[in-house]
């Protein structure tokens, strides 16, 4: 991981996803593996004092830039989405762990939620060229979806909305039962209720007969997780989720995991219940 | 499989993305070491890499990689050498890379440049020695807070640990503990909540796990001790000794995230208690690290000099909340948390200066610590060391320039050594007569 003082290029609002920011970051752009993030530091002063974790939305190694897509959440969220053209930005990246694609996949389902979109960006760009790529993409409304056209030409995009105003209504776990059978690989990355209900289709598949559509794909699927961060190196502890193998740092061992081995709770990420 | 050499090579030359990934696939999949190495060494990213720095051994999933390590280890194998003279950087990435998966034993020197020429560091030739606890002299005032460091391996990617003047792991109890519900984190004005929980694994692994690592880092290490009764603390400490890099304990008695993690902090014949079990166990220095939830800090830390305290740390976080007002209910997982960073720094530069003036032994000062000037205020304070910690969250280089910073200090202000700022703000000493 680098310590990197970045160069914002440009900014664009996207609908009511945030702002993308372009940023010229070489030395992270060279290792940067969709899945990671970097932690970008809001300002340059200790107030507000915690660095925000974005995954990358795009990488671009022979130009040497990263895009990020940035929710104005909180005064540090603000301060990041407020940069403009020119602006430094320090970050710290790449950090976390990557999707891994299978060398044998030919169909690759991708599924967004919400600003999940970012990470799947990245490998639809970046598998397109290689294999069949479908995009399932949910969002409350249409202002939340990545705009297709920013999507490479070649990769299949499937829509679902809450309100309706775009593609199939309901969530993208609505939408995925036709294409799981036609899926080799998943990959996923969204709020927590979404990867919780791919979770229970998972789990449903690992009770089914091996006839079961999909069932492969789902037991092999990916997900990337959030969880309130603190200093993204591994020393804090504060962001950890359950896993089969007992607590894992979303900042280390994640923020992708196997799906099958993500604890859930009622739709959140299942917690440590000890006080002790 | 020598389809898969033919079809990189000629395919896309220079389509970088995806190496380690399938790499580590590969080997998963029992693939020969040497096609491995060349897959490696034709792929851009690894060059890249190799040029500007080693990627982050911990992204890739853990059981590719040790399987992948399994592979490396596997007797039976040679290292590859055709053809490979000019290219040994590369040659030698994936190994080590897999290697450096176990925490345990990973130690990069973060700023090679920084090692190999020692003398040109800014702190060197500048006294910035001091007696951080009795009996444990440091190079340099500068030491990181429990709980912000991890076990120091973490951050010795992106800085040389080995400058610090020593760092204070994460505390250790007996046992593993797997630590607080979510969320453990909260952002406040200049601060942040915590209520982690004391996770870690427990005393004997980190000294399995740590020792060798400390060692290899150069840096000396103190140790975090938490407990839940005397008995507790012993045995960590009981754990530990012997252990070469550790330099001294700091007794954590004022933990606010675990049930009865204050008691101890709070009372002072208990915390007198414990300080003399842990002196009775060990020949180093015991330093007891002071919580400002105490209805009188400088009454426990005046029990714990009489116990035998070699040095106190102050201070431990001020407990706090933070309400979800849309949830309607606090944001930790415990309610209450920790509060650290800038916004205690005051109440930490006070009861350093109180506590200062209340004992004879050495003070680190400890509590929203970002910059030279926040270190100077707690030396002058009294403190004879300071704890970096909240900072390094925003700032990793934070403590080093700390570093940095107090060696111009001394050397701008004429002074022979950062000793002779220690407590000049505090009141004239009383004459005896008086």
């Amino acid at each position: 991981m680098i310590l990197e003082t970045a160069r914002v290029l440009s900014t664009s609002g996207i609908g009511q996803l945030g702002t993308v920011l372009r940023i010229a970051a070489p030395e992270i752009a060279v290792q940067a593996r969709a899945g990671q993030f970097a932690h970008v530091r809001p300002g340059l002063s200790f107030d507000p004092l915690l660095r925000r974790p974005y995954s990358f939305n795009r990488i671009d190694r022979r130009a040497g830039e990263i895009e990020l897509i940035v929710k104005p959440l909180g005064s540090g969220g603000e301060w990041i989405a407020s940069r403009r053209e020119g602006d430094g930005l320090d970050l710290l990246g790449p950090l976390g762990s990557a999707f891994v694609i299978h060398r044998g996949t030919r169909n690759l389902l991708l599924v967004a939620g919400g600003t999940g979109i970012a990470p799947m960006r990245v490998l639809a760009e970046q598998e397109a060229p290689r294999r069949n790529v479908t995009l399932l993409m949910g969002g409350r409304s249409v202002a939340h979806l990545w705009p297709s056209d920013l999507l490479p030409p070649s990769v299949e995009y499937v829509t679902t909305t809450e309100d309706g105003s775009f593609g199939v209504r309901g969530r993208v776990t609505d939408a995925i039962g036709p294409l799981l059978g036609w899926a080799d690989q998943l990959c996923a990355c969204g709020p927590w209720p979404m990867l919780a209900a791919l979770g229970r289709l998972r789990d449903a598949a690992d009770r089914a007969a091996s006839t079961y559509p999909g069932r492969a794909t789902l037991l092999d699927t990916q997900i990337a997780v959030e969880q309130h961060m603190g200093c993204a190196m591994g020393v804090c502890r504060a962001c950890v989720v359950v896993t089969a193998h007992g607590n894992a740092r979303v900042c280390r061992e994640g923020p992708v995991f196997p799906l099958g081995e993500v604890a859930f709770d009622e739709g959140e990420p299942a917690t440590v219940g000890v006080i002790a | 499989m020598p389809w898969r050499r033919a079809r990189r090579k000629v395919e896309r030359p220079v389509d970088v993305s995806r190496s380690i990934e399938e790499s580590l696939e590969e080997a998963a999949e029992g693939e020969e070491e040497e096609d491995l190495v060349e897959l490696a060494e034709l792929d851009g990213a690894t060059i890249a890499e190799a040029a500007t720095g080693e990627p982050d051994p911990d992204r890739e999933p853990s059981d590719l990689a040790i399987k992948l390590q399994n592979a490396l280890d596997a007797p039976h194998r040679e290292p590859p050498r055709r053809g490979l003279e000019s290219e040994a950087p590369h040659r030698g990435r994936l190994p080590q890379s897999a290697a450096s998966v176990r925490e345990t034993t990973r130690v990069k020197a973060a700023a090679p440049s920084e090692s190999a020429h020692a003398a040109a560091l800014p702190e060197t030739g500048v006294d910035l020695e001091v007696e951080a606890a009795r009996g444990l002299r440091l190079k340099n005032p500068v030491l990181t807070a429990s709980g912000t460091f991890g076990q120091g391996v973490e951050y010795a990617e992106l800085i040389d640990v080995s400058r610090l003047g020593a760092i204070v792991n994460k505390g250790t109890t007996p046992a593993a503990r797997p630590g607080n519900p979510q969320y453990r984190i909260a952002e406040t004005p200049s601060g942040i909540l915590n209520s982690i929980g004391l996770e870690n694994p427990g005393a004997t692994e980190v000294a399995r796990k740590y020792a060798k690592a400390w060692a290899d880092l150069g840096v000396s290490v103190i140790v975090n001790v938490a407990g839940y009764s005397v008995d507790d603390y012993v045995y960590v400490v009981h754990e530990l000794e012997g252990t070469p890099a550790v330099v001294a304990y700091e007794l954590n008695i004022s933990c606010p995230n675990v049930k009865g993690g204050m008691l101890f902090g709070c009372d002072p014949g208990l915390a007198a208690e414990v300080t003399r079990a842990v002196k009775a166990e060990t020949d180093l220095p015991v330093i007891v690290k002071l919580t400002p939830n105490a209805p009188d800090v400088v009454a426990v830390a005046r029990a714990c000099e009489e116990a035998g305290a070699d040095g106190l740390t102050a201070i431990n976080t001020v407990l706090g909340m933070r309400i979800d007002t849309k949830r309607r209910r606090p944001i930790l997982g415990t309610g209450s948390g920790g509060l650290s960073g800038p916004a205690i720094r005051p109440i930490a530069v006070h009861i350093t200066y109180q506590v200062a003036q209340a004992v004879a032994i050495p003070i680190i000062g400890a509590g929203g610590v970002t910059n030279t000037d926040d270190a100077l205020e707690f030396l002058m304070a009294g403190a004879s060391a300071v704890q970096v910690g909240t900072a390094t969250f925003a700032d990793p280089l934070a403590p080093i320039k700390v570093i940095e910073g107090l060696a111009a200090y001394v050397g701008g202000h004429g002074l022979a050594s950062i000793r002779d700022v220690i407590g000049v703000a505090l009141p004239p000493t009383p004459e005896p007569d008086d």
